[in-house]
């Protein structure tokens, strides 16, 4: 076991009483073992804190019966699907925010953002949740309701400050084609109504699918409704109420 | 004590000794290292100037805003600063247990399929494979690789503290033997839980914030302190002031740090017993904070005019102070009264420099500045080009977090007012970002001239030359 | 999914008995004891207390504060 030893000189006298300093490799062994065992059960607690117990607590949130009949959150459709990961692979998640705070917190509900704050419930069809932490941008939870125009999104993507002049938002224009009108006899899918002066002379400017995609994920972006009284919203109800 | 003469001269070869098996895992890693911290400051840079003129590189997808920003964090993180610290972490765990630098063929293998790893993660984000999960962005194959190399390093540095020739635990070491046990855990619990099937809805963003806030407080922090507590005193020749103090910090570090990561979706929808967990675990971050600074200070006192001849004291020094206010910045931050202001802000971005850069990064510069020359048996080849170094990278950051920090807290209270049109607000904070460009240009510089003397250095190395200039204090002939 | 709660916390339980007991040998194998002697681990004969181990490539040795002996009582 001794040639487990790789020290260059071997063992060193204590300067104090001249015992030897050489501990035997299986007990050093097991010191390192109890600190080992210490220093992992603290970070293994706060794993089981403030991972396993919310995920055990929020996972088993069902979707509800809304007063009209439909059952909330409603599952979004295969091209609005498409277009989160959209949404995720262009990283709109570092400027924009999903998350609604609640009232007494923050300017969310009376920008208008949402008519009440966020609950575990509203995400709990979502495999990954984009939350965010930076509002460089407005917060989208609920653009789909704040803006429906399909029109209106495109061109903000194309060049935001179309829309938004002054914006910071940075242009999508790889998320268009522009296709030549001669020779067309009908009109593409997902042609973008360009006003007059930033049309491409002679040429439509069309939503490619990615494009499309992700403006159906946006008008998907509606979570407003109100829930039932006693739906399990993952949360302690005061802290909806305040 | 001890007839000198020859106990003396045994210490001086055991101690080349060991640096000589340090030499090229440690220098690889290392040189890796700069390499990543180039590549980051670029996307870095483009990513900055994105923000106040978005026009710049708007044309193609692969330069989005959206894919450079995580592109420039994780080149930074698993990069620049895991991989020099991981050089650091077996450096100094090989001096203080006195032996060498065990697993050496694969620590180098460790280090060349790493920098493919890194290599082919933030190529998959830059041509759209993001997760977009802050911090876990690479996608779960190249996670997976990584996850599995953290493995053979914890494996060298566990063989490292078990053959130790030291009875004394130092401080040093219970930090390290912290990081290396936490981190694999970290990295692969929380990609197991964020990609696999564990966690999804709001449960994904407490595991994924338990995993980030975490990286900084149980991989790059323990790191960083443990290269204070060695260099700090070991520079200036002066034992730490107050051994006990230090052994409090570990422990109490150790058992609040990683509750505090929930304080970064304060508001949020999630249970609000989490976010409490958080705000409670960062306030008793205090403790430990608080014993590291008055230790480093006191220990310190008396000796503050040898920053003036010490490189590595000097980017130290910087960082350990650099700690203390971050940390007290972060327990602040996680109140609630604060926290609805600066939340969602660029006061956050400016927060988290403030630990990853002014902390982190300098810290690694001033271990590199002590450890290189002695694993490459070479002398740094200019003193103004390190004072520049120093100046430009500090005071650049310093203009960073000043800058940004005014301008997202004016954001925060901007936002809290539905009064102000959200475009007012936009145009509110351009110049703040732009004196933040003008930090990151100040800083790249730094970084330039720090990779020219790192690779002037390995360059002389490598052709065997300059070794006359070796000074007897890094080992050179009396 | 019982099993792997039964995991989770049951390694909970585990490491927290180990965490315990690492802590209990700390303070038996005496890492808390002679706390002072333990933080000059970091100096030997050949870089001593009170010498500088560091300095720029333009500040010859000799220019270098004077070593102080504080603190090296031996
Ligand atoms: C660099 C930061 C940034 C990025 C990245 C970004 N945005 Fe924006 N976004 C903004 C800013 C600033 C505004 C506010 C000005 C405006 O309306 O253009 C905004 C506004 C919006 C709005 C209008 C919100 C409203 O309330 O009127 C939508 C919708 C939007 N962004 C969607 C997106 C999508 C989708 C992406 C990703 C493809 C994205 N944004 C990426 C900064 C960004």
């Amino acid at each position: 076991m001794s040639d487990t030893r790789s020290h260059p000189d071997g063992p060193r006298p204590d300067d104090d009483d001249g015992r030897q300093v050489w501990l035997t490799p299986p007990e050093s062994m097991q010191h390192s073992l109890f600190i080992a065992a210490g220093v992992l059960a603290t970070v293994i607690a706060s794993y089981v804190g403030l991972v396993a117990i919310p995920n055990w607590q929020v996972n088993r949130l069902e979707p509800v019966m809304l007063d009209n009949g439909e059952t909330y959150p409603a599952e979004r459709s295969e091209l609005a699907q498409k277009g989160k990961d959209v949404y995720i692979d262009l990283g709109c998640v570092y400027c924009h925010s999903q998350q609604v705070r609640q009232n007494d917190f923050g300017g969310d509900l009376s920008r208008g953002w949402g008519m009440r704050s966020s609950v575990p419930l509203d995400y709990t069809r979502e495999e990954t949740p984009v939350l965010g932490t930076m509002r460089t941008g407005p917060d989208l939870r609920n653009i789909g309701g704040r803006q429906p125009s399909r029109q209106w999104h495109y061109l903000h993507l194309y060049n935001p400050r179309i829309t938004s002049p002054g914006s910071t938002m940075p242009p999508f224009r790889f998320l268009f084609d522009t296709v030549p009108i001669e020779g067309r006899t009908n009109v593409p899918v997902g042609r973008v109504d360009m006003p007059e002066e930033h049309s491409v002379p002679g040429h439509y400017v069309v939503a490619t699918d990615r494009a499309r995609a992700l403006v159906e994920y946006l008008l998907s972006l509606d979570h407003d409704q109100t829930l039932p009284e006693n739906a399990n919203r993952g949360t302690d109800p005061e802290q909806v109420d305040r | 004590m001890g007839d000198s003469e020859t106990d003396l001269e045994r210490d001086a070869q055991s101690r080349k000794a060991i640096d000589a098996s340090a030499r090229l895992p440690v220098v690889f890693m290392m040189a890796s290292g700069v390499f990543w911290l180039l590549f980051g400051t670029v996307l870095a840079f483009i990513a900055s100037f994105k923000l106040h003129s978005p026009w710049f590189l708007a044309d193609q997808a692969w330069l989005t805003f959206g894919r450079v920003r995580p592109a420039h964090l994780n080149t930074m993180i698993y990069g620049w600063a895991s991989m020099t610290g991981i050089g650091v972490l077996l450096w100094l765990q090989a001096r203080l247990s006195r032996v060498r630098v065990p697993l050496r063929k694969s620590l180098i293998a460790v280090g060349v399929v790493w920098n493919f790893a890194v290599l082919a993660g933030t190529v998959a984000i830059l041509a759209g494979g993001s997760t977009s999960v802050e911090w876990l962005e690479f996608p779960p194959w190249v996670a997976a690789i990584l996850g599995a190399l953290f493995v053979v390093v914890m494996a060298a540095s566990v063989l490292t503290f078990v053959r130790r020739n030291v009875e004394h635990v130092y401080v040093s070491q219970w930090y390290l033997f912290g990081a290396v046990f936490w981190f694999p855990f970290l990295y692969i619990a929380g990609n197991l839980v964020i990609h696999g099937t564990g966690a999804s809805g709001v449960a994904e963003a407490t595991a994924n914030w338990w995993y980030a806030h975490n990286v900084l407080g149980i991989w790059f922090t323990p790191i960083g302190l443990a290269a204070a507590y060695y260099f700090i005193p070991k520079v200036i020749g002066r034992p730490i002031h107050s051994y006990y103090l230090s052994l409090l910090g570990f422990w109490t570090l150790a058992l609040f740090y990683n509750w505090a990561g929930t304080h970064h979706l304060i508001g949020g929808p999630i249970p609000l017993w989490v976010q409490t967990v958080g705000i409670v675990a960062s306030m008793m971050m205090f403790i430990p904070v608080i014993t590291v600074a008055i230790n480093h200070h006191m220990t310190m006192v008396g000796h503050f005019d040898k920053l003036e001849y010490s490189p590595t004291l000097r980017f130290i020094v910087f960082g350990a102070m650099s700690y203390t206010l971050v940390s007290v910045q972060g327990s602040l931050t996680a109140l609630r009264v604060v926290n609805e202001t600066t939340h969602f802000t660029h006061y956050t971005i400016a927060h988290a420099h403030l630990g990853m850069y002014a902390f982190v990064t300098m810290v690694l510069f001033g271990s590199m500045y002590y450890i290189l020359p002695r694993l490459t048996g070479r002398e740094w080849s200019s003193g103004p080009l390190i004072r520049a170094h120093f100046w430009t990278t500090g005071l650049g950051m310093v203009l960073y977090w000043v800058g940004l920090t005014i301008g997202g807290w004016i954001q925060g209270q901007m936002l809290k007012n539905p009064d102000i049109a959200f475009i007012e607000i936009v145009q509110t904070t351009l110049p703040y970002l732009w004196s933040r460009s003008f930090a990151a240009a100040l800083m790249s510089v730094g970084h330039f001239i720090f990779a020219y003397l790192v690779g002037r250095m390995l360059y002389e190395w490598a052709t065997d030359r300059g070794k006359d200039r070796l000074p007897p204090m890094l080992g050179g002939d009396q | 999914m019982t099993l792997i709660y039964g995991l989770i916390w049951g390694s909970w339980v585990v490491f927290g008995i180990a965490t315990v007991w690492a802590f209990a040998w700390a303070v038996r194998s005496g890492q808390f004891r002679q706390v002072s002697k333990g933080s000059k681990v970091l100096f030997d004969e050949d870089e001593p207390v009170g010498e500088m181990t560091d300095a720029f490539p333009d500040v010859p040795d000799d220019q270098l504060p004077d070593p102080d002996n504080e603190g090296n009582d031996g």
